[in-house]
């Protein structure tokens, strides 16, 4: 006979442990177990039968895997924490004894650990542990990078101390340069969330929010401990990339800080970025020295300013400047064109299709390379700052104002080609007589004061250039312009999906397009009608009455109605119709809309034929459907709700553009 | 003895070619010489030789001479040279016949040398070389020297000697060999090699054995002689066992359990010491700069390592996942008032963004989001404490799962419409039936009638009622062209009839009247010799009377229980008749030609429901309940049982090709068997909302089967079995033929197909026949 099982010897029951087990087995307390947890991710799994593992389970039981429990029995921490346990016992006792000399003594020694010989704990061991390649850990930044970007902005208080926000400013500002020096950098995106970028850091995209430079409210109930374990963890992790990322890059980690510069709000420019090699050090300061280092602008941008100034005192005309300097860019980019990838496009159909990048990655570098660029007062600094020297821009200056570091803070420098403006327009009342005067020397300046020979755009240009890889034409973004929409770039949209970058006829299905043709027409008809004259008051009803027919027929199509519907639909409207000839008979008139109508009968078939053709569609599907296993159809069927569901999604979305449009039409068409 | 000693001579010529010319002369001279007698003389003295030199060994002259090669001498030349001065003795012996040495030897046996008389008559002494025996004193006596003292070995080079012996002769310079040879040295290695040359004697110098035990027990790390022990046994000083009797029985002084002072006083320094900063307890603390220097960093590994096989940790969720990264700073679309409020009228946990979008007309006007800490907050817990799952996303296209279906309009042509609807039967239609040639149609219903129209027209041409109280079961027509025979059941009774009919020639109605009425002769013989069993027959075949006569019936078949089925051979001699209440005798084989019928299965597992022939081989097919068995009719045995997992089998047809079989069910299953495939259905249909009452392959060459269901429809299928075995039959639903109304829960009770067209018949439960096509 076999063996007699035993209950709870085997299986799930032996696979998982409930967080109560867990935490007695460690002999650690909750909050260290959570911080256990965290560092090492482990975190709860749902068993396929709760019942299966314990009896006495409630909703509310979290399990782990028993094997992940037994992993962090060997975990050094796990010693630390005892030791902690164990010295906050000893430090109780000593205060209970009134032997408050040892207390402090041990309180003391604990506060520095390094000094006792018993060095506090480190994580390093852990990130080495979860993150066997540094690829993995890569792929881990997202949440990291968004966390400590959110902690550098917080303010300080009891549970989150100054010195870590201090330390995760740093990290991210290290990891900042890296991103500049390596121009990984990919794309951004202002969201009403705050700032999203993306970076492609080895092969890897890597995307990150950072909040917009507000006070962070907190609202609810935040516990900060948790966030602080989750931070100390991710402050370790990014230290080490930055560290692996900056060697890789063959710059010394940590770079130089200045203490006195960063006190001063200089955030980029506080740090000066060495080469690790010793023979190149010396002349290869990569700082981010915002040009000061190199006595002015870039000689040939310099020239070609020049010129263009002078050319523009001649003229005196600022759209002629814009539009030259946006043809030498042009010319530029054409340059760089040559040595990118030629795109292949099949010459016969049948063949593969290659997959084939899409951008070159020179351009990146190289955007904004040309530039100098100035920052009003009212414009974030510190994401502008970023961008633009992520894409190649080597002298930007700010209002001193917006911290220290600055390529120059006088806004009159002549050098600058473009400036960043976020200010509304105020009608400037004798603004015109001050463009005669030298704008080189005069500093005071009125609101609207526009220097000649640069360009002033909203900060909505940089994030849509960047996106682009391309220098948006600025006028769509001039100061008080109506900016044209930001879209996110990190959306892909997929064939048959609505896609807001493309005009409306490109992507709509033929059957929306009818739909919407008739029913203009039935409105012309309808106003024509109504401009002719209200005499016969019978007949303009009926008509009336068949256009709310129709736009119910459509209301009805999103919501995906059989067809039988459909068709009774189509009986009305035929009885309808030989209703209307009826009456014009007797009321001795021909049949006014008729030429109206005939068009718009064409359309009808044509629609009728669509959906005859979506029927019999339907129908092929049907008998596919029919040949399927139960578990293929059922699969079938709910590939087919989703997709479904979006393309209701999509519909609504263009009916909704639809709509708009035709309100603009309208609106212009009132207008003139 | 003697033949042995042969041996030893062709040893010695052997090895002539390697010694000395003279010596060798000498030495077969001597052997020529020398005669059988002689031999044992020899032998004898040799023998009395080795008795005085005291060799322990009084064993054959043989053995010891083998004793002298193999044991004493290691290496050939010396082995040569031990016969050489063997050789000697003996051809001393033999040059002196004047001598009598066993008188000699008697003399002095300690004399060990002989008397010559040399070249000039004198005496001359030649002493015997000294035999270094085991038990001598002289131990430094080696093997042969070169003497040629301390002359550099060089000098030699141009001889083809290397030096000179004790007796002055000449050592030869050993064979070199040729280069073949040097290679088969090298290749195999002696043992004790070593690859160098003794400079005395020219030789490889290779390592004895207990040289090579040495280097062996040095490399082993052991001492170099086996006297040694490196273990000896232990000599406790003090017991590990516990004495009875111990020297000191004193219990454990009080000072091994108090602290120490002397430690107390030690430790108190220090702590003067500490005190006064003598001394520091811990390191001094670094400058804040050496600490953040200090600070361990060690490069993560680069992508090389393999992450570790983990199969229980997923990775984790991407934060920010993109897709609802929509358009929110400029919505392309104004966002409508009531979308905004929808959105708001929804539960926080409920919508579907956690967002909606809004415009702005410039940077500045951009607000701070306000639940920016809440989400990261949340998405903190997340990580932390939500349960993970694997979900594998199919990522597909949906269209993919769906089968390749042939286009509707390949599969043309089938039936779609009613083209004819034949009227006329009282009550139910149960059966019905297509001729073989394609013109008629016969039916049999539940007035007992048996009516034949014109298949196109639908004009009734011949009716004949069977029976007034039951109803017709079944009709079928006998499967040949040559004939226009048809077979009707009702109740027990079969009977096989001639439908007068205009199309039908005289020559065709003789005919089959004939194939009728051939059998009449042989059945009276057939029923004398079954009569002395004394069993009742299976089955009675006669002629039902005049009246039905003059209408064209011509024979009555009598058997014990009602017959539901009718299914012919495809030679038309044989049918098949089922009566599924009648227990043993539920199927009847009928012999037309003999008027004989046979009851194949004295017992049958489970209730017939149905039976046929199959259409190319000698097999037999009958449907139980719930299994299909197939029977070898010329070996009598059982083939196979089909299982198609239907509850109740109504009916079954098999492919003309003979390899495919569908079958329907009470339970509204319509099941596809590919019989060379497996037991179990290839595909199992669920069209219908009712029972399956028929089902039949179309005969003709077109791949179309359809079934008939008490729901009142037919479906069409397209089955096309193809030719080649590998490829699975395509199976395609084609058509719903619907128009018979359902009476009392029957719908249509059977249908055929026609012989050639793509047509087909349908009998229902409204007393309606309607052609299809």
């Amino acid at each position: 006979m076999a063996k007699i099982k035993k209950r709870g010897a085997t299986g799930a029951a032996r696979n998982y442990i409930t967080r109560t087990q867990a935490v007695k087995k460690l002999q650690i307390s909750l909050p260290d177990f959570r911080k256990l947890c965290i560092w090492k991710g482990i975190y709860p799994r749902e068993p396929r039968n709760k019942r299966k593992v314990t009896k006495s389970v409630t909703a509310s039981t979290t399990f782990y895997y028993t094997k992940d429990i037994q992993y962090l029995l060997h975990e050094p921490l796990l010693q630390k924490f005892r030791e902690q346990k164990v010295l906050e016992k000893k430090i109780s006792k000593a205060l209970g004894r009134g032997d408050n000399s040892d207390a402090a003594r041990w309180e003391r020694n604990a506060a520095r650990p390094e000094a006792t010989g018993k060095p506090r704990y480190t994580l390093n061991h852990v990130i080495r542990e979860r993150y066997p390649t540094f690829i993995d850990a890569v792929r881990d930044l997202d949440d990291c990078l968004s966390m400590l970007f959110l902690f550098a902005n917080l303010p300080s208080t009891s549970a989150v101390p100054a010195r870590m926000i201090a330390r995760c400013e740093r990290l991210c500002l290290e990891f900042q340069h890296y991103l500049i020096v390596s121009n990984s950098l990919r794309k951004s995106f202002l969201s009403i969330k705050g700032i999203y970028y993306q970076a492609n850091i080895q092969g890897e995209d890597v995307l990150w929010l950072v909040p917009y430079k507000f006070n962070q409210r907190i609202v609810g109930d935040v516990d900060f401990r948790i966030m602080g374990t989750f931070v100390e963890f991710y402050m370790t992790l990014l230290s080490f990339v930055n560290y692996r990322l900056f060697t890789s890059i063959g710059i010394k980690y940590p770079p130089k800080f200045d203490q006195l510069k960063d006190e001063q709000g200089a955030e980029l420019g506080a740090f000066s970025l060495e080469g690790v090699n010793i023979a190149t050090d010396g002349d290869e300061i990569k700082a981010i020295t915002n040009g000061e280092s190199q006595h002015g602008p870039d000689p040939k941008v310099q020239a070609a300013v020049d010129k263009i100034v002078e050319e523009l005192k001649a003229d005196s005309s600022v759209d002629k400047a814009s539009t030259e300097v946006v043809a030498v860019a042009d010319e530029e980019e054409g340059e760089q064109a040559s040595d990118s990838l030629d795109k292949f496009e099949p010459a016969a159909p049948g063949g593969d299709v290659l997959p084939q990048p899409t951008q070159a990655s020179g351009n990146v570098s190289q955007l904004f390379s040309k530039f100098t660029v100035y920052l009003s007062r009212e414009t974030p600094r510190q994401p502008l700052e970023f961008l633009l020297r992520a894409f190649g821009c080597k002298r930007i200056g700010w209002d001193s104002v917006l911290g220290e570091g600055s390529f120059t803070t006088d806004e009159s420098d002549p050098s600058i080609t473009h400036q960043i403006v976020d200010r509304p327009v105020v009608q400037a009342v004798n603004g015109t007589e001050d463009n005669g005067e030298d704008n080189q020397t005069s500093q005071k300046i009125t609101q609207n004061q526009r220097y000649p020979g640069r360009i002033y755009v909203q900060p909505q240009w940089v994030w849509d250039s960047v996106n682009d890889v391309e220098l948006k034409s600025p006028e769509l973004y001039a100061p008080g312009a109506g900016l044209p929409p930001h879209l996110s770039p990190f959306v892909k949209t997929a064939n048959g999906q609505y896609d807001p970058t493309l005009p409306l006829d490109a992507q709509e299905t033929e059957a929306e397009a009818l739909d919407a043709e008739i029913e203009s027409d039935a409105e012309n008809a309808n106003a024509e009608e109504q401009e002719q004259s209200d005499e016969d008051v019978e007949n303009d009803m009926n008509v009336d009455s068949a256009n709310g027919d129709e736009s119910e027929v459509d209301a009805e199509e999103f919501a995906g109605v059989s067809d039988d519907d459909v068709e009774e639909d189509e009986e009305e409207a035929a009885i309808l119709q030989r209703q209307r000839e009826v009456e014009a008979e007797l009321s001795g008139k021909s049949l006014k809309s008729k030429s109206v109508d005939a068009k718009s009968k064409s359309k009808l078939d044509q629609k009728k034929a669509l959906e005859k053709k979506a029927r019999e569609e339907a129908e092929d599907l049907e008998r596919a459907k029919g040949m399927l296993s139960k578990k293929k159809r059922k699969l079938f069927e709910q590939m087919q709700f989703s997709n479904k569901k979006k393309s209701t999604e999509d519909t609504v979305l263009r009916a909704k553009r639809r709509k708009l449009e035709k309100e603009q039409r309208k609106a212009r068409a009132t207008l003139a | 003895m003697a033949p042995t000693l042969p041996e030893r001579k062709r040893k010695t010529r052997e090895l002539e070619p390697e010694s000395d010319d003279e010596f060798a002369n000498v030495v077969f001279d001597g052997v020529l010489s020398q005669s059988e007698d002689e031999f044992d003389d020899l032998s004898d003295e040799e023998d009395k030789d080795d008795d005085e030199s005291g060799n322990e060994g009084s064993q054959s002259n043989d053995e010891e001479d083998d004793a002298l090669l193999s044991d004493d001498i290691p290496s050939d030349v010396d082995g040569e040279e031990e016969i050489r001065k063997l050789l000697k003795n003996v051809e001393i012996e033999i040059d002196e016949p004047g001598v009598d040495p066993k008188r000699e030897e008697e003399e002095d046996p300690d004399k060990n040398y002989t008397v010559e008389t040399d070249a000039n008559g004198n005496e001359r002494y030649v002493y015997e070389e000294i035999d270094p025996i085991y038990d001598s004193d002289d131990s430094d006596a080696q093997g042969p020297v070169n003497t040629i003292g301390d002359i550099p070995l060089s000098f030699y080079d141009t001889y083809p000697h290397i030096g000179y012996d004790i007796n002055g002769k000449k050592i030869m310079r050993p064979a070199a060999g040729d280069a073949l040879q040097n290679l088969l040295d090298s290749i195999e290695i002696p043992k004790g090699w070593t690859g160098l040359t003794d400079i005395n004697t020219g030789n490889p110098l290779n390592l004895t054995q207990e040289e090579l035990e040495l280097v062996r027990r040095v490399q082993m790390g052991l001492s170099t002689d086996d006297l040694h022990d490196p273990y000896p046994e232990m000599v406790e000083y003090f017991t590990s066992k516990e004495e009875k009797m111990p020297l000191s029985a004193a219990p454990e002084p009080k000072r091994r359990f108090l602290p120490s002072k002397h430690e107390a006083k030690q430790v108190m320094k220090l702590v003067r010491a500490i005190r006064e900063g003598r001394i520091l307890p811990y390191k001094p603390p670094r400058s804040a700069r050496g600490r953040s220097r200090r600070r361990r960093r060690f490069t993560l590994t680069s992508g090389k390592t393999r992450r570790p096989k983990s199969p229980i940790r997923c990775t984790f969720l991407r934060p920010n996942s993109p897709p609802w990264l929509r358009h929110e700073l400029q919505p392309a679309c104004r966002i409508f008032a009531e979308e905004r409020e929808a959105w708001e009228a929804l539960d926080p946990e409920e919508r579907e963004k956690d967002y909606m979008p809004q415009k702005y007309g410039a940077l500045r006007k951009v607000p701070a989001w306000d639940t920016l800490v809440n989400e990261r907050f949340e998405r903190c817990m997340d990580l932390y404490l939500a349960p993970r799952v694997r979900k594998n996303r199919l990522n597909i296209d949906p269209n993919s799962l769906l089968p390749k279906l042939p286009s509707p309009s390949e599969l043309k042509p089938f039936p779609t419409v009613a083209q004819t609807i034949f009227r006329g039967h009282d009550g139910r239609v149960r059966s019905v039936a297509i001729d073989p040639t394609g013109l008629t149609v016969a039916s049999g219903g539940d007035d007992g009638t048996v009516r034949v129209w014109e298949l196109l027209t639908g004009r009734q041409i011949w009716s004949v009622k069977l029976s007034s109280d039951e109803a017709v079961n079944a009709v079928r027509w006998r499967p040949s062209k040559d004939s226009f025979i048809l077979a009707a059941a009702t109740g027990e009774d079969i009977f096989l009839m001639v439908p007068t009919h205009a199309s039908v020639t005289p020559t065709l109605d003789q005919a089959s009247r004939d194939i009728l009425s051939v059998g009449f002769g042989y059945a009276t013989n057939g029923q004398k010799q079954a009569a002395p069993t004394g069993k009742e027959p299976p089955a009675k075949w006669a002629r039902p009377g005049t009246k039905l006569e003059d209408d064209g019936v011509l024979i009555r078949i009598t058997v014990r229980s009602t017959v539901k089925v009718i299914s012919w051979h495809r030679r038309g001699d044989h049918f098949t008749t089922v009566s599924p209440s009648g227990q043993r005798s539920s199927v009847a084989i009928h012999t037309l030609s003999k008027h004989l019928t046979q009851i194949p299965f004295r017992k049958l597992s489970g209730l017939a429901q149905t039976a046929a022939f199959h259409p190319s081989r000698p097999l037999f097919f009958v449907a139980t309940q719930q299994t299909i068995r197939c029977y070898d009719l010329q070996k009598l045995e059982l083939i196979k049982a089909i299982q198609p997992g239907a509850k109740w089998i109504s009916s079954f047809d098999i492919h003309p090709g003979g390899d495919n079989l569908i079958a329907g069910s009470y339970d509204k299953r319509l099941l596809w068997h590919d019989l060379d495939l497996s037991n179990r259905p290839y595909k199992t249909m669920r069209f219908h909302g009712e029972a399956i009452r028929t089902v039949r392959f179309h005969k003709g060459g077109l791949p179309l089967f359809a079934d008939a269901s008490d729901d009142g429809t037919l479906q069409i299928f397209h089955g096309k079995v193809p030719s080649d075995q590998l490829e699975n039959p395509t199976i395609v639903p084609v058509k719903i033929l619907k128009g018979h109304k359902v009476v009392s829960k029957l719908g249509v009770l059977d249908m055929d197909w026609h012989p050639k067209e793509p047509w087909c018949v349908s009998a229902g439960a409204d007393g309606t026949i309607r052609l299809w096509m």
